[in-house]
């Protein structure tokens, strides 16, 4: 549709004081994808940023992100224990998410999701109590009682620290974070698949989808990386590792410039394409995402944080302005890959079926997928982390030996 | 072997271990009619055939109302299902004997009724499918009290019975 037609008809139904344009079928009329559905991509895609620091320290021995590679595991470990929480308080019927498991059908995307997370979470399970393994130990020392029990479980009952023991451990890690990044990669590939394959909806129908989520993943998940390691430091009054900083804004905008690049490829193969309802994509990202598409994602959460990212790389900066910046780029690129959650689920739901209306969706507070709900499920891999740090050091400094 | 690289063995051991387990769970967990015609519980075709009908179709409920059907059927709303304005017919008849009879709407519910289709805001199909009207203006052009319901004038079973009926009678034509 094209803007004129689009402003005429918001106009009519605005005189009508109705939220929809034009014609919209009746099932098309409420977003069905809310906002827990925008949080799903965007919690594994934490998962799978906070993942490839560590493994570019882990595997690809990237000495400078030492600093932050425990604490990125643990980071990573964390918001996948809720990665599924968003879909379950989705569903109706959260415990028929295990019919799904049981009897997968090849038809549906959303079975095959069940089976990587669960090998995915096995995999950095393993990563993190072998990672930790000399500092269970050395707790398992002092424990008594149950806590005794689950230090032995937790360290495989080998309290062995010898340097042969801790080699065999090292190689184990290498493999394991190895065969993570695939998982990890396919994990969150999966996510963009299944709005990729949803050929009803002409936004998200596109093979580009699983490459846009991974790198916007990627650049959520090392941002969060960022401004987790800068705040918990200086709350604790410890200093910054600004060579480890400046590693990973230089990670950051790599996949940064990838993700956004392959976010405005989208457009453009939709715009050059001009494939059957591309009117339909057209009117809608000129129309209702005007200002959440053109105005938030791209000119103020991507312009912006490639222009301080490039002043980051070309200007030679001191470390706490460097420092400084890097918390402000990455707070900005993790509310960019929100918005873009939230341009791909939310509106993508906003054009109906009909390829003539549009509709609008509501926030809501207190609903079963409302904003506080929201706010509750992003706390909670936060608590999880807290839970973890008191038997999980969070920095490799504060333990001495074992594998570093 | 060192005992710490036996641990991992066994580590390893009870993943594999526990996979088989899961795969042995998942299989007694799987209802046995399953996948007999295709990725569902065979068994849940015999189940919904037990289930009690609740809807009829038109030609049950003319059984007994024939005037209203001899209206229903010559009328623009002869497609139109009657359970959709009346009611389910599980709650009226039940083994072929009426056991209730189904509210009847009268007034402002009626107008409230035909507006679930007929109103000009739902846009729901084109004007050449359904005549649609906005309210009141519909009352308005028709020069008649804006406290009339639609059944003042037309028929709920046949809508343009009675105008159809006047027009004859005053030979007028409509306004083009």
């Amino acid at each position: 549709m094209n803007p004129t037609l689009y402003e005429a008809s918001q106009n009519l139904s605005h005189g009508a004081s109705m939220l929809i344009s034009n014609y919209v079928f009746p099932n098309d009329l409420h977003v069905h994808w809310s906002m827990m559905i925008v949080l799903y991509p965007y919690i594994t895609g934490l998962v799978d940023g906070a993942f490839i620091i560590a493994a570019l320290y882990y595997l690809f021995d990237v000495k400078s992100l030492k600093p932050i590679a425990r604490f990125s595991l643990l980071f990573a470990f964390a918001f996948l224990c809720c990665a599924t929480l968003p879909l379950l308080l989705h569903l109706g019927r959260p415990e028929r998410n295990f019919n799904m498991l049981l009897t997968p059908s090849p038809s549906s995307a959303m079975a095959g999701f069940g089976y990587i997370y669960a090998v995915s979470m096995g995999v950095l399970s393993f990563i993190v109590l072998f990672v930790y393994r000399p500092d269970l130990v050395e707790r398992g020392k002092n424990a008594k009682g149950f806590m005794k029990l689950i230090y032995r479980a937790l360290t495989f009952d080998s309290a062995d620290l010898s340097e042969k023991a801790l080699a065999l451990d090292g190689k184990i890690i290498r493999f394991l974070v190895g065969l993570g990044i695939p998982v990890a990669a396919v994990l969150h590939g999966y996510v963009g698949f299944i709005f990729g394959g949803v050929k009803a909806n002409p936004t998200w129908s596109t093979p580009l989808m699983p490459v846009i989520f991974l790198f916007s993943a990627c650049v959520s998940g090392i941002s969060a990386i960022i401004i987790a390691y800068i705040i918990i430091r200086k709350i604790g009054g410890r200093s910054v590792d600004s060579d480890c900083i400046r590693t990973c804004i230089k990670t950051l905008t790599v996949f940064f410039i990838l993700a956004f690049s392959f976010e405005m490829l989208e457009v453009f193969s939709h715009s050059y394409l001009k494939t059957g309802y591309h009117h339909m994509v057209e009117g809608l990202l000129n129309g209702p995402l005007a200002s959440s598409f053109w105005l938030w994602q791209v000119k103020i959460c991507s312009v912006v944080p490639l222009i301080l990212l490039g002043c980051m790389a070309f200007i030679t900066l001191k470390d706490s302005i460097y420092t400084f910046i890097a918390g402000i780029v990455s707070c900005i690129l993790l509310l960019q890959v929100f918005i873009m959650r939230w341009n791909v689920v939310i509106g993508g739901q906003l054009m109906s079926k009909s390829a003539r209306g549009y509709t609008v969706f509501h926030t809501e507070w207190f609903d079963k997928e409302g904003i506080v709900a929201v706010i509750i499920i992003m706390l909670i891999p936060f608590m999880i982390l807290f839970v973890l740090g008191k038997i999980f050091p969070f920095w490799a400094e504060e333990r001495k030996g074992g594998i570093q | 072997m060192s005992k710490h690289a036996l641990r991992i063995i066994m580590v390893v051991a009870s993943v594999v271990l526990m996979a088989g387990v899961g795969f042995v769970v998942k299989e007694l967990l799987i209802p046995k009619s399953f996948g007999l015609y295709g990725p569902y519980r065979a068994d849940a075709i015999d189940e919904e055939t037990q289930r009690v009908l609740r809807h009829g179709t038109n030609a049950s409920c003319f059984g007994c109302h024939q005037y209203e059907a001899t209206i229903h059927l010559t009328g623009n709303h002869k497609t139109i299902s009657c359970e959709f304005c009346h009611g389910t017919y599980s709650d009226h008849v039940s083994n072929g004997r009426k056991i209730a009879t189904l509210p009847v709407k009268k007034g402002d519910e009626i107008t409230t009724l035909c507006l679930r289709c007929h109103n000009t805001e739902i846009k729901a199909r084109s004007t050449m499918v359904i005549k649609t009207v906005g309210v009141p203006d519909h009352l308005k052009k028709q020069n008649v009290k804006l406290t009339h319901t639609c059944n003042q004038c037309h028929h709920v079973h046949a809508p343009l019975k009675y105008i159809n009926e006047a027009k004859k009678i005053t030979g007028l034509m409509e306004v083009k």
